[in-house]
Formats: structure tokens, C-alpha cells, sequence
């Protein structure tokens, strides 16, 4: 097998019998028996067939099923990533007890990647450790609450342990709480290890303590030694070791995670109107909390829950430039110096901070220092210095000409005229377009942002209905109006490059990101015309994509021309080709306008999409709308007014008369009669709309011939239908091919079929379960990128990784006051649901190292989903019958359900509870880890419940019993309840006891009611008690208490709802007693009967036999006993004989047994003894052989080794 | 401190347009809802008889869900509860509008129950104001195999027929549960390949049917010879309280669309509860029905789309239940009852459709990425 396996990859070393000594000589000897000892197994095979043959089937079928069992366990269901741009960066969590080293390690770590010292960890630091990768180091507080909140979002948890000191409870209990709350990946670095003076005891300590953390982790879980201290920071090589361990992993996210959008937040800003602070110190506050965008995608006026402080609906989402951004993907080996970019802001470095509308800038003394450019750029910079971005922004303001009014006073309006009416247009655009850029220099925004804002501009354009003008057309008016001249640099490679333009006779430059203006960026297909033919444009990037763009700003009219037909130079030819791209461009123009119909016009609008709106109600003709939609926005007037429209779904519109022929012919194409190119062409085309949308600009005018020959249009529609049914087809497979796994398609092109069929029967089902889980998410990349950022955001909400800003109102004062940057902030996003409370059923088990069980209604602080509240849990079980029995105690070692009342979580949610929140305790504090199994309202948990009555008054087989029941009412309740005496005695409640049968109080006092009539299958006796054993629901109580660990100093420790045991020991309470509940000696005494009388009429009745005999007693003895024996002299000597032989025999058989029991004695002495020394002997021997064995197996190891 | 508890926040709605979906969409996403002037302006104010019944049947399915009226009805609040669904149960629909309304809401709402759904449903199986029990059959249940329905457990069964003002029609309906659905690209409309529909007649002479079967085949001749219309005659028992007949048509197309038309007629008879709000409506000789529903049929094959116009809401809610990819679907023009499901969509789910339009095929595109609704109601083992 060995030889198979290594024909495929890297050969095994094979083996090397030995050449001399014994064990050469054995091979020897054996080898003279069996001549293919030095043959493969293939070739034995070939010649024994029969020995490698199954001897049973039944075993091969075994073998075979369980094969395949263990290659089905190691499938997962594959599961869809939906990161479709850059990832957040990667959390890497630091976790230890106190004073082991954890600021310590961070800081090396910083310093590893950015060569910076960092004075202070607080806070969330990111920095830029690849060219791919970025990293979030974290610093978990050395408290519970801390630690649940942390576990919640760590991607990698780095666990320092005190080497000198060894595993603390902090650890295990981290261990734990990771676990419940999908753990993520998992280091173990040992500090502390300088204190080893022996290198014995220290190599024997690490042995130990890598075992112990294996058992709570897993075989073979990393664990790290950092041996020691240099000038008060780690070894360098150490920390350069970590570092690449942590660089290769690989980051899953749990299923909680990546269902739910969270954040943590890496600065927080207090933007309450400082009036009205001043007015309440008090007041509730505004807070903005910013950070990257994590789990999924979160759409505006989400709702979230901010760990310790409680739920709020987000009053606003901003997304902000990434503050730390990946280098450029051009192609080099490391990072550049300038690109080794952190970013913390609550740790006080960073210079830049960004907020919606400003930038602060930062500046400490030793971080005086230059945004980083490239050395490409340095051609570029006359003056030899790098401009900072803030330095262009001031440079920029500087050298405005014109202010804005100005400006707006040279742009006019003008209605009727088409040419000037384009200029203003463009105007706005521009304005548009300088606003945007003076935004951009301000937010140091990046490049697509800006292109975003120009995608929106050309909405603009779409929106109105006549205009056609696309990006680059107004782009061209500009050329000539204002000699705009776009200056690209040619390589966009660096990290960060410079946008310069001339725009109005003043200089602009723009700071552009190189990383982030990656090609086949969503926004740019938008305006950028030479996108349809995606392909070819993809392969060239982003620097050709400007330069074309810059040939056009350049050109004149007739060179757009030129270019334009060079684009479309695949379907070249026709002269009225164009056309129809031009009804598809006015088309692809409205559906803004029928999203606006549908759902109103969004709030953010600006003006000019306003004037636009105006502009095209005022003179706009039907002629150029398309018929719905004039319907739609008439329906839509009238819609909106009534609140109170008929509930229909129907729709009836106004029938055609399809009777006659010409109408029929109509929609003949739509019938499987019809003509099918035609119809197919219908189903086809318009899937590329989008993309060929952008491709045509024409004039207005040609929209109208556009109109006008129509039929032409679909004798053009007919001829392209080849080359579209390519594309069609080939972007069918394009996506195919980015679904298909690297490795499926290089052997599909191998293999082909052959493989394929070898490959479905190995896992068939799961390889197509992926295909098509990426197939869907290249749809999804494909279909979000058609369009632009604002529709993007509307529909699929802000995508992970990027940079958000958050603002929440309405926060209590106590999140500002007492905000501690040691402890991050954690937001996350509630799902539908989520926010209302009820009941909830979970799995739950008493942590073994927990040394109580839990009681029934003591409260448990919990932590599910985002939250961790107080609540109070019922524990139950189920029987065999269905029923949830109430257990007061939890099970030993046993799962038991658990349930309670909470804002609701979806089943399978890990639960980790705590019952004390101290940071002192000794004991591990983790009492029960669970998970959610359902949420239903109705939790019925029943207990068992006896009810104990004492019979008042027996009649023959029914007895009246008292004390049972409190009411007639209740008796009724229980009618037909089995009930049962002590003795065993079975019967049943028939009905509450009349006055007049007997049941009058003895006592004046005695209640009249609640006395039931029972009756028993025997006749009870007055000592028997009868009970009645029932079962009856128990109330979970509707109770929950958010911890608001956020809200208080975090010294104090939270102290929520005391358990009765608490309550207790701190008021001196002892427990109640109930004396019946002691144990006690049971005394019985012997029972006495009374004689047994049988009834005179019993007696008539019986037989003889059985009747009671009445037999006098005598009164003299009886003759026999009377009567005095005389032997004869012969009798009296055989007598005296027999008692002689008798005796002599007795004393015999004594003699012997004496001597017997001597005999026993000695044989058993003996047999001990002979016991002993076999004993020992075998120990001996036993002895031998052990150490034989030892001694074999050690040379064997040795030879082996 | 116990913040939150046993308070809710009602999301505040107006009037009582998409009543059915505001109810709907709140229990799918469990929020809390309070409709407020309710047909205040109107001479009769409040909630009508159908609504209360549908309201009832909310109930029915779903566990410890509050619903508050005011006293004239014309003030909602409900608060949802856990969707369990069932078996066995029955629930009564009333007179005042047909099953169809019932069923549009209730066929999403049990898919995401904690148990399999199936309840006899009484009342008016055809009228012309909503879909009938028909095209719920031949249209809808198919439509909810494509995301991902399973199959088995999916039937609706007509044990008898009622029209408008007896009713006496019954049903029985189950829905299998799911886990959650699955995104669907669908815009491959297909030609028509085949029609086919079922008549119906309670009360009145087989006759007519022949008579409208006869008509719409008129129609259809010019196009397709594949057109098969079935009758179903009822008598007894099983023809309800009133007599009355009515068509339904389907159209198959080869991508395995179903576009759908239905009519009915009824005699109305004296009943004036009924008549008090609209007009009675002249009865439509059985020839025109036929024709009408074959025109109507064409007029939706015209329009195009992958559904027809009765159907789009449902689309558009499926298709915003799924998981978050993109889903994208072809419709004829929006209809103003799809109008308003996206708007309720939009504020209950969040979930925003991105509508194109295909000038070509006068067709409108829709994209959305679906809200990933999930049925966390089942229990997990």
C-alpha cells in the first residue's frame, strides 16, 4: 500500500532490511521458507490471488460500511460565505489571568508588525500584518462579564498562561465559555518561564502543562513558549514565530456569528449637544460608536443590542473610509514600511480620525509624520516633499478661484433650449462632481466612493426622462467649457496614489487608494462605458480603465464615437445597432424611477435629483415614458390618499378583444407555435440589460426615431440573437467556472467523464451541494455589483468589513460616565424575533467541576446570543410518557431540561450560566453550560403533588375522608381520582359528602366542606391515611434581569436577585424544618390480633369441616397419662442394654468428630502455607517476565528509532 | 430592573388596506402591530366580518398570540405568537369573501409552523373577487415547490363546492414545514405549451360548462391546440347552498410557469346583507364566461412574467423569506396589490426590491436579497 500511496505525491523512504547481525539472520531463515518476502503487495497479490481475497462476505460488507461511514462523518454541510469584498479584520483576542502578560504580548506584536511602541493597550488595535490580512488585537478584561462578551467575538484566542504558576481558574473557565459560544481558534502561550532555574523541572512542567491544556482542548492544540523577557518585551524570534502561526490560519465563523451582523467597537464618542448636558448632567446621551462590520450584512434602522448596556434601534449608519486599509494588491513581496498602517484609536495613536462630516487630526509629537505615497508619486511632486492629505485640503482651499455661489451664478437654467439645457446639466453634475471631491479630500475618502458619487450623478441624468447624457458626455462638456484635463498617474500599484486634476484653473488632488480601486469594482460598470465587455477589461484593470477614460475626456464627440464602435466592435456592423442599446439605456434609466414609484423617493435625495424630478413632471411628454409607468404614478396618486383599499389581490385590466387576428398574432411569439428564436430571444436578452445598459450614448433626437421604427428594431433584435445567445451562454459558464473548486476543474479538463463518474460515487451529493452554494454566491457578486452603492446598500444593507459608524440616541449617562476602554463594546445585531420575550426550553448540564447542584427557581445569570441576563429557571425532565416533571435539584451527571422566561434566542444557541459574577472566588464560577432546544409560550411543566385525607367515617366499602380537599369546589375538581390507603387499599373520589349519610361534625368547629365520599375496593380501618397522588402545572416565572454591567463602575461587582441560600446566610436564617421530614428509628411492635370470631350465622352456614369446634376442656387427664408402665425383668434388661449401646455410640461419634475437626485444622494450616509460597512464586515469576517484556520491547524501540 | 418586560412596542399602521399582509408579516417577523382608523370615514366603520374571521384563524394556527379590538372595531392591536400549525383543524371563513383570501396569507404562514399544517376551510370556494380554490391547486402549490417546499404534504383538496351567497363549499389544506427556503433565479418565462383548466357548475345544468369550455376553446384555437378543460359537475351535498358556475384556466409554459385565470358567476339571491355594499352584478351568460376567462388568460400570457398578476404578491414574499442571496424574478407589469406587498415587505422585512424594467419584453425584473427568514419555531432533537 505504502508504494501505492507514494506513487502519487512524495515518495516514502522505504525500507532498509538489515544487512547483518540477528535480526538479519531471522529474516534469512524465513525468507528461505517464503521466497516473495521481497515483493511488493501488488505483485504478491498477482501471484496469490486467494490470500488478499475476503474469506466472508458478511466481513467485507462490514469493512466496506464502514468506510463509507467514516467518509460520511467527515463531511460537513458546506455552507455559503457571503463575504463578497474584503473581510474585517480577523479579532485576535488575548485572554489571560492578571499579571501574566497579556498587554506585554500585544505591544511585541504591534511592534513586530509596525515597528511602532505602543505606550498603552486600550481598546481594539488593528493593524495591516499582510497584504491580505488585517488583525484586531483585543485584550480581554480579566473579569466574567468581560470574558462572555470577548468569547463572543474573538476569531482566534490567544490564551496566556503563567508558566511558573501553571493553569488558573480563569483559563478553564474561558476554555469553557469559548466553547458554548461557537469557539473560534485556539493558541496556548506560556510566560513566565524565565523562573525556571532547572531545565529539567522546566521541560517537565511544559510537558505537563501542554498534556493538561490537550485535555481541554483538543490532541495536538498549539501551545507557545515565551521563554523570557530582553529589555522588557518578548524575544524577538518568539513573538516573529507567533506571528506566522498566526498568519496562516484559517478563520470559521460559528453559525450564531454568521447569521447575525456585529461590531466592536474600536472608538466611542459621547455627541450629545453639550446644552443639554450641561442642562441634566443626567440626560440621556447620544453616543456614536464605530467599527468594522462583522457576522453579515446590517441594513439601516437594524436593531442591536450593545453587550451590558441593552437593546436600541441604530438612529443612524454611516459607513466611513476604512481607516486601516489593505495595501494595493499590486504584486510585491512584503509590506512597504509606509503600508504597516494600525489604527487605535482609543489607545491614543492614529493621527486621522474620521467621523460623518469631519476629520480630526491628531497629531502627537513623535508621530509628527506624512500620509504615506508611493515612490512612483515622487515623480510627481515638484516640490520633493509628500503631501499629506491634509495638506491638499488646505493647499486646495487655498487656491479656490470661485466660491460656490459664484458658481451658481454662473450655471443657469435654461428650459427649452437642449444644448445649454445639457450644460447646466452638467453644471450640476460638475457641482456635483466638486462636491464630491471636496468631500473626498475631506474624508480622505477613496476612489470608488467618488466614482459612487458620479454613478449617483448619472442617476441623476436617468432620472430625468430626456436625458441621455451619460458620465462621459457630461465628462465632455466640461472638456470644452471649463479645459478640465484629468492627469492620471499611470501606475496605480502604490498603497496610496494622487489624483491630480485641473478642474476650473485650480489644481485638485485627490487621494487615492490603490487597493481599493480594484477592477470590476461595483460601482464603476455604472459609468464607465467600456465595462460590457467585461472580460477583456478585467484583464487590463483599473489604470486602462482611466486612461480610456482620459481619451474621452480629451476627444472630441466624433473620437467618442470612434471609441464607442470600438468597444461594440463584436457586434459591428449594423447601422442601427445603436439604437437599440439607446432603448435599453433610457430603460435601464428608469428603474430608479420605478423603485421610486414603488417605494417613494428615497430621503437622500440631492437637489438636483429634485429639480430633475421637477423638471420632468413640468413639460415632460407621455411619448417618453413608457405606458405602465405613467399608469403606475397616476395609480400611485390616487393610492396613497386611501388608507382603506379594498384587500384584493386581483387585478382585473380592461380585456382586449382576442378574437381578432391581428391581436392574436400579437402574442403568438409567447406559444410554443409561435416563432421560438423569437421567444427565447425574449427570455434571454434582457438578463444582460444591465450590462450592455451603459454601453450606448446617443442624442436625443435618435430616441425618437428609436421609437419610430420600431419593428425594425426587432428585425435588429432578431439578428443579434446569435452573438447574445453566446453571451449568454458563455457567461453561463463563466460563473460556472468560478463556482467549480480549482482542483474539480483542472481534472475536469484532464479526465472528463471518467472522472466525473468516479468522482460522484465518492461524495456525488456534497460536491454538487457546493457547486451550487457557489454558484449562488457568484450570482449574488454578480447581481450586486450591477448596481450602484446607494441602491446596493438600500437592498443588501451595509456589507461586512466595512467601516461603520454608528449612531445610537437615548443611551442612560451611565455608559458615558463610566465608559472604560479596557472593555470593548460589543454590538449586536438582533434578529426578527429576538426582541420579544417568552419562554424558552433548553438542554442543560450542571458543569461537572461545578461542585453544587442547582436548585429549582434560584436564579442563574445566563448568556445567550448577544445578551446575558438573570433569570429564573425551572428545572424539569422528561418522562417516559412526554410529560416535563419538575425536578427541584438538577441532575448530578445527567442532562435535564431548564426552562425559563428571557428575550427569546433560536434553538440551537449555546447558553453558558453563572451564579456568582465575583472576581475572588476560588471555585470555578461556570455552574451549567446548555443549549436552546425550542422557544414555545406554552411550558408545561407538571409536578407531582399527594394529597393526604384521614377517613372520618367508614361505612362498609366507602369511607368519608376529610381533610383531603379544602372544598366541595375542589372535590368536584377531582371527581373520579384514584386516591389510595397506606396499606394499599385502591378506591376512588366519588363526591363531596351530603350532610344527611353520617357526615356530622363531631366538633362545632369542624368545616363542613371538603369532605369527600370515597370508595375502596376493601374496607378501610380508621388508622389508614388515604392519599391521592396528582400532578400539577408549575409556573415558570416571568423574570428577567439584564445585566448592565456597562451602566456601573466595573470594580463593582453586578449584584442582581439573591438566591434563598443567600438570603439566608446573610440574615441568619436557618432552614425551615419539618419534623415529619426527619429520619428516624422505626420501632414496630409486635402486632396483636384480636381471636378470630366468626359470626353464629357464619358458623351455621360452614361445613363441619370447617365450623369452630366447641370443645370442652377436660378435667382429668386422659387414661394413657394416667396409667403406670411395669416392665418385665427381660424387658428391663434389653432396655438397660440399649441405653448402654446407645451411650457407648454417642461418646464414639464424639471422639470422632474431635478428632476430625483436629484433622480439618492441620490440613487447612497446611493448605495456606502451600498457598503462600505458590503465591509468591507467581509473583516472582510473573516478576521475570514483566521485565523481560520491558526489556524487548525497549530494544525494539531502539531498533526502530 | 427588569427593562422590557411584558412591554411591547407596537409598530403603528394605518387603515385597512393589506390587512391580510400586515398580519401576515408580523407574525413572520414577530413584530407587534397596532392598525388604527379603520374605515373610520365609512358608513360602515371597522373591521368586516372577513377580517375578524381571518383574524380568528391567526389565532387558530398561532399559540399565545393577543389580539385586542376596540369596541367599534375599527382599532387593532395584535401581538403575535409562536406559529404552530396542526392537524385537524377547522376553521370557518364566512361568507363575506371566498377561501381564496384566506388561503394567500395562510399558505406562508404554515410553512414556517412548528408543525405540519392541515385544517378544513369553510365558505365560498369561487367567487370573482379573489383566487379561487383552483387556481390555488393548479398555480400556487407548484409555485411553492420552487423555493424549496417539499412536495409530500403539499395538497389542497376540494371536498365540496360553494359559491357566493350559501357558500356550504369545504376544503382541505396542508402544508408541509420548512427549515427555511431557497433563493431562486427566475426569469425564464418559456412559451406556453399546454392550457388547462376545470369548470365547474353547483346548482345549475352541466350544460353550461359545455357551453363555456366551448367558447374559451374558440379562443385558444388560433394558438395552441393543447388545451384541455375539465368539468367537474357537483351535485347534492357536495354543490354547496347556491347555484352558480365558473372556469379556471392554467397555462403551462415549457420553463414550468403556471399562469393562471379564474372566474365565477353566482346567483346572487335575495340576500340583501350582501348586496348592501356593492352593486349586484349581472349574471354572466356562460358563453361570455368563457370567453372572458380565455381573454383574461391571453391578457396575462401577454403580459408576461413568470407568474401571473395574481400571484406577484406571493412571489415577492417568497422570495424576501429566503436565505440572504439574491433572488431574481420576471413579472408582467406590478400590479397594485404586488405595489403594496412590497411596500409592506419593505416594512416589516426590511427587505428593498431593486425593479427594472425589460423594455424588449415590456416585462419588470426584480432583485432582492432575501431577509433569511427561518423557522426557528421547530424544534430541534
Amino acid at each position: 500500500m505504502a508504494a501505492e500511496s507514494g506513487s502519487k505525491g512524495q515518495p516514502h523512504k522505504s525500507h532498509r532490511s538489515r544487512q547483518a547481525g540477528p535480526s538479519a539472520k531471522k529474516k534469512k531463515n524465513v525468507s528461505s521458507n517464503f521466497d516473495n518476502e521481497n515483493l511488493t503487495v501488488e505483485q504478491r497479490r498477482q501471484r496469490n490471488p486467494k490470500a488478499f481475497a475476503f474469506n466472508s462476505s458478511v466481513k467485507a460488507k462490514r469493512l466496506q460500511a464502514r468506510t463509507v461511514e467514516k467518509e460520511q462523518r467527515r463531511l460537513h454541510v458546506p455552507t455559503i460565505d457571503r463575504t463578497y469584498g474584503e473581510p474585517a479584520p480577523y479579532i485576535v483576542l488575548v485572554h489571560g489571568p492578571s499579571k501574566v502578560g497579556k498587554s506585554l504580548l500585544i505591544k511585541s506584536l504591534v511592534k513586530h508588525y509596525t515597528k511602532h511602541n505602543l505606550p498603552e493597550v486600550q481598546g481594539p488595535i488593528t493593524i495591516v500584518s499582510g497584504k491580505q490580512r488585517r488583525l484586531q488585537f483585543v485584550e480581554c478584561p480579566n473579569e466574567i462579564n468581560g470574558m462572555i462578551d470577548a468569547s463572543k467575538f474573538a476569531d482566534l484566542a490567544l490564551l496566556l498562561i503563567d508558566g511558573s504558576y501553571g493553569f488558573e481558574m480563569e483559563t478553564l473557565e474561558f476554555l469553557n465559555i469559548l466553547d458554548t459560544h461557537g469557539r473560534p481558534n485556539l493558541m496556548g502561550i506560556l510566560t513566565h518561564l524565565d523562573k525556571f532555574k532547572d531545565v529539567k523541572k522546566l521541560k517537565k512542567k511544559k510537558q505537563q502543562l501542554k498534556h493538561r491544556f490537550w485535555t481541554e482542548t483538543y490532541q495536538g492544540a498549539k501551545l507557545f513558549y515565551l521563554s523570557g523577557l530582553i529589555h522588557g518585551k518578548y524575544l524577538k524570534r518568539e513573538v516573529h514565530n507567533l506571528a506566522r502561526f498566526i498568519s496562516v490560519m484559517k478563520f470559521h465563523a460559528s453559525s450564531w456569528r454568521s447569521a447575525h451582523p456585529y461590531l466592536v467597537a474600536d472608538r466611542f464618542e459621547d455627541v450629545t449637544p453639550p446644552e443639554k448636558v450641561q442642562k441634566n448632567r443626567k440626560c440621556d446621551r447620544n453616543v456614536t460608536l464605530y467599527g468594522y462590520l462583522r457576522g453579515c450584512n446590517l441594513k439601516k434602522g437594524a436593531k442591536v443590542h450593545i453587550a451590558g448596556v441593552g437593546d436600541y434601534s441604530l438612529a443612524g449608519v454611516t459607513s466611513l473610509a476604512d481607516p486601516c486599509p489593505l495595501p494595493s494588491a499590486a504584486k510585491k513581496k512584503g509590506l512597504r514600511d509606509k503600508e504597516k498602517l494600525f489604527y487605535a484609536p482609543m489607545s491614543g495613536v492614529g493621527e486621522l480620525v474620521y467621523d460623518k462630516d469631519a476629520v480630526y487630526i491628531n497629531i502627537n509629537d513623535h508621530f509628527v509624520q506624512f500620509t504615506k505615497t508611493d515612490e512612483e508619486n515622487e515623480e510627481l511632486n515638484r516640490k520633493g516633499k509628500e503631501p499629506d492629505v491634509g495638506e491638499v485640503l488646505v493647499r486646495s482651499l487655498q487656491n479656490t478661484k470661485y466660491s460656490v455661489d459664484e458658481k451658481l451664478d454662473k450655471s443657469f437654467i435654461d428650459l427649452f433650449g437642449r444644448k445649454p439645457n445639457v450644460f447646466s446639466e452638467a453644471q450640476d453634475g460638475a457641482k456635483d462632481e466638486q462636491k464630491s471631491i471636496e468631500w473626498d479630500n475631506e474624508m480622505q475618502t477613496v476612489d470608488n466612493q467618488e466614482s459612487g458619487k458620479d454613478s449617483s450623478s448619472g442617476e441623476t441624468d436617468a432620472d430625468d426622462a430626456e436625458g441621455i447624457e451619460s458620465f462621459d458626455q457630461y465628462e465632455r462638456v466640461n472638456g470644452f467649457d471649463n479645459m478640465n484635463s484629468t492627469m492620471q498617474p499611470s501606475s496605480s500599484k502604490g498603497g496610496l496614489t494622487e489624483h491630480v486634476e485641473y478642474y476650473g484653473g485650480r489644481m485638485r488632488r485627490k487621494a487615492v487608494f490603490g487597493g481599493d480601486a480594484d477592477p470590476g469594482n461595483s460601482d464603476e460598470d455604472a459609468n464607465i462605458d467600456d465595462e460590457d465587455e467585461s472580460d477583456a477589461n478585467d484583464v487590463y484593470g483599473d489604470s486602462e480603465n482611466l486612461s480610456s477614460e482620459d481619451n474621452q475626456t480629451s476627444g472630441s464627440d466624433v473620437s467618442d464615437d470612434d471609441d464607442d464602435e470600438g468597444h461594440h466592435g463584436e457586434h459591428m456592423g449594423n447601422v442601427s445597432k445603436w439604437k437599440e442599446f439607446l432603448t435599453e439605456r433610457t430603460v435601464s434609466r428608469q428603474h430608479r424611477n420605478l423603485m421610486q414609484v414603488v417605494y417613494g423617493a428615497p430621503a437622500t435625495l440631492s437637489t438636483s435629483i429634485n429639480r430633475g424630478q421637477e423638471h420632468d413632471d413640468s413639460e415632460e411628454e407621455e411619448f417618453f415614458k413608457p405606458k405602465q409607468e405613467g399608469k403606475k404614478n397616476v395609480g400611485e396618486g390616487t393610492e396613497a390618499e386611501d388608507v382603506n383599499v379594498e384587500d384584493c389581490s386581483k387585478f382585473v385590466r380592461s380585456p382586449k378583444s382576442w378574437k381578432e387576428r391581428d391581436v392574436v398574432e400579437s402574442i403568438r411569439d409567447r406559444f410554443v407555435t409561435g416563432d421560438w428564436s423569437k421567444a427565447s430571444l425574449r427570455n434571454q436578452i434582457s438578463e444582460f440589460n444591465p450590462e450592455d445598459g451603459n454601453a450606448v450614448f446617443g442624442d436625443f433626437e435618435d430616441l425618437e426615431t428609436g421609437e419610430k421604427y420600431r419593428n425594425g428594431e426587432m428585425e435588429d433584435f432578431d439578428k443579434k440573437q446569435i452573438p447574445s445567445e453566446n453571451d449568454a451562454v458563455i457567461e453561463e459558464r463563466r460563473l460556472r467556472k468560478l463556482a467549480l473548486p480549482e482542483h474539480l476543474e483542472e481534472n475536469d479538463d484532464k479526465q472528463g467523464k471518467d472522472f466525473h463518474g468516479s468522482k460522484a460515487n465518492e461524495g456525488g451529493y456534497f460536491d454538487k451541494l457546493k457547486e451550487e452554494i457557489e454558484l449562488q454566491k457568484q450570482m449574488n457578486i454578480a447581481e450586486l455589483n450591477d448596481l450602484d452603492e446607494t441602491t446596493r446598500i438600500e437592498v443588501e444593507g451595509f456589507r461586512m468589513g466595512t467601516y461603520l459608524r454608528l449612531e445610537i440616541h437615548d443611551v442612560p449617562y451611565e455608559m458615558v460616565q463610566y465608559f472604560d476602554p479596557y472593555h470593548p463594546i460589543l454590538v449586536g445585531g438582533i434578529g426578527f424575533g429576538e426582541e420579544s420575550n417568552g419562554y424558552m426550553q433548553a438542554r442543560l448540564k450542571k458543569h461537572r467541576w461545578h461542585n453544587k447542584v442547582l436548585k429549582t427557581r434560584d436564579p442563574i445569570i445566563v448568556s445567550i446570543g448577544w445578551r446575558r441576563y438573570q433569570t429564573i429557571p425551572i428545572y424539569a425532565i422528561e418522562d417516559q410518557n412526554g410529560r416535563h416533571r419538575m425536578l427541584k435539584y438538577t441532575p448530578e451527571h445527567m442532562h435535564c431540561l431548564a426552562m425559563f422566561w428571557g428575550p427569546l434566542a433560536p434553538p440551537k444557541t449555546g447558553i453558558i450560566a453563572v451564579q456568582s459574577l465575583v472576581n475572588n472566588q476560588k471555585a470555578f464560577r461556570i455552574t451549567a453550560t446548555a443549549v436552546i432546544l425550542e422557544f414555545n409560550h406554552a411550558a408545561r411543566i407538571m409536578k407531582k403533588i399527594k394529597l393526604v385525607g384521614y377517613p372520618c367515617k367508614i361505612f362498609k366499602k366507602t369511607a368519608l375522608i376529610k381533610d383531603m380537599f379544602t372544598s366541595d369546589l375542589e372535590i368536584a375538581r377531582f371527581e373520579g381520582a384514584a386516591v389510595r390507603t397506606v396499606s394499599g387499599i385502591r378506591g376512588q373520589v366519588k363526591k363531596a359528602a351530603k350532610e344527611e349519610i353520617g357526615n356530622q361534625p363531631k366538633k362545632k368547629g369542624q368545616l363542613r366542606e371538603g369532605i369527600a365520599r370515597c370508595t375502596f375496593e376493601d374496607k378501610i380501618l380508621m388508622s389508614d391515611i388515604v392519599f391521592l397522588r396528582a400532578w400539577t402545572q408549575v409556573e415558570v416565572p416571568c423574570f428577567y434581569n439584564p445585566l448592565t454591567t456597562a451602566l456601573r463602575p466595573r470594580s463593582q461587582t453586578w449584584q442582581g436577585m439573591k438566591t434563598v441560600a443567600e438570603l439566608r446566610r446573610e440574615n441568619n436564617i436557618p432552614v425551615p424544618l419539618n419534623k415529619d421530614s426527619i429520619y428516624k428509628p422505626v420501632e414496630r411492635r409486635p402486632r396483636k390480633f384480636n381471636p378470630l370470631v366468626i359470626p353464629k350465622t357464619l358458623q351455621e352456614a360452614l361445613p363441619f369441616a370447617s365450623k369452630p369446634k366447641d370443645i370442652p376442656r377436660r378435667k382429668q387427664p386422659l387414661l394413657e397419662r394416667r396409667r403406670a408402665v411395669v416392665m418385665e425383668p427381660h424387658e428391663r434388661r434389653v432396655h438397660a442394654l440399649f441405653q448402654q449401646l446407645q451411650l457407648i455410640k454417642q461418646a464414639k461419634m464424639k471422639k470422632k468428630k474431635l478428632k476430625n475437626e483436629q484433622k480439618r485444622k492441620e490440613l487447612e494450616a497446611q493448605k495456606t502455607k502451600d498457598e503462600e509460597i505458590s503465591r509468591k512464586r507467581k509473583r516472582e515469576e510473573r516478576r521475570e517476565r514483566y521485565r523481560e517484556q520491558e526489556k524487548l520491547k525497549s530494544t525494539k524501540k531502539r531498533l526502530r528509532s | 430592573m427588569s427593562a422590557g418586560m411584558g412591554k411591547t412596542t407596537y409598530k403603528r399602521l394605518k387603515g385597512s388596506q393589506s390587512f391580510r399582509q400586515r398580519l401576515l408579516l408580523a407574525t413572520l417577523s414577530s413584530t407587534a402591530v397596532s392598525i388604527d382608523d379603520i374605515r373610520t370615514d365609512s358608513t360602515r366603520p371597522g373591521l368586516r366580518p372577513h377580517e375578524v374571521s381571518l383574524v380568528r384563524l391567526f389565532e387558530k394556527i398561532c399559540d399565545d398570540c393577543v389580539v385586542v379590538f376596540n369596541d367599534t372595531g375599527t382599532r387593532v392591536t395584535y401581538k403575535p405568537g409562536i406559529i404552530m400549525g396542526g392537524r385537524n383543524l377547522v376553521h370557518d371563513c364566512g361568507l363575506s369573501r371566498s377561501i381564496g383570501y384566506f388561503l394567500e396569507p395562510l399558505i406562508v404562514l404554515a410553512l414556517f409552523a412548528k408543525k405540519p399544517l392541515s385544517i378544513r376551510l369553510k365558505g365560498i370556494t369561487n367567487d370573482s373577487k379573489d383566487p379561487s380554490v383552483d387556481t390555488f391547486r393548479s398555480t400556487t402549490l407548484p409555485m411553492l415547490k420552487l423555493f424549496g417546499v417539499p412536495t409530500e404534504g403539499l395538497e389542497l383538496k376540494i371536498e365540496s363546492r360553494g359559491v357566493a351567497p350559501g357558500g356550504g363549499g369545504e376544503i382541505i389544506l396542508s402544508i408541509p414545514t420548512v427549515q427555511g427556503l431557497k433563493a431562486v433565479t427566475w426569469i425564464d418565462e418559456g412559451m406556453v405549451k399546454r392550457i388547462r383548466g376545470v369548470t365547474f357548475s353547483t346548482r345549475v345544468s352541466v350544460q353550461l360548462e359545455n357551453t363555456a369550455i366551448h367558447s374559451a376553446r374558440g379562443i385558444f384555437n388560433h394558438l395552441l391546440p393543447d388545451v384541455h378543460i375539465f368539468t367537474d359537475h357537483r351535485t347534492g351535498p357536495q354543490a354547496g347552498k347556491s347555484p352558480g358556475y365558473g372556469m379556471s384556466l392554467v397555462a403551462e409554459t415549457t420553463s414550468g410557469c403556471f399562469i393562471s385565470t379564474d372566474t365565477a358567476v353566482s346567483y346572487r339571491g335575495g340576500n340583501e346583507e350582501v348586496e348592501m355594499e356593492e352593486e349586484k352584478t349581472e349574471i354572466v351568460p356562460a358563453e361570455d364566461l368563457g370567453e372572458q376567462t380565455a381573454s383574461a388568460l391571453l391578457g396575462e400570457i401577454e403580459q408576461g412574467g413568470v407568474v401571473d398578476s395574481v400571484h406577484q404578491g406571493l412571489l415577492f414574499l417568497l422570495c424576501a423569506a429566503c436565505p440572504p442571496d439574491v433572488s431574481k424574478v420576471r413579472v408582467g407589469k406590478l400590479s397594485p396589490y404586488g405595489i403594496g406587498t412590497l411596500r409592506n415587505i419593505r416594512d416589516f422585512l426590511g427587505v428593498t426590491f431593486v425593479i427594472k424594467p425589460d423594455p424588449s419584453t415590456e416585462t419588470v425584473i426584480l432583485k432582492c436579497v432575501g431577509c433569511g427568514l427561518k423557522n426557528f419555531s421547530k424544534k430541534v432533537s
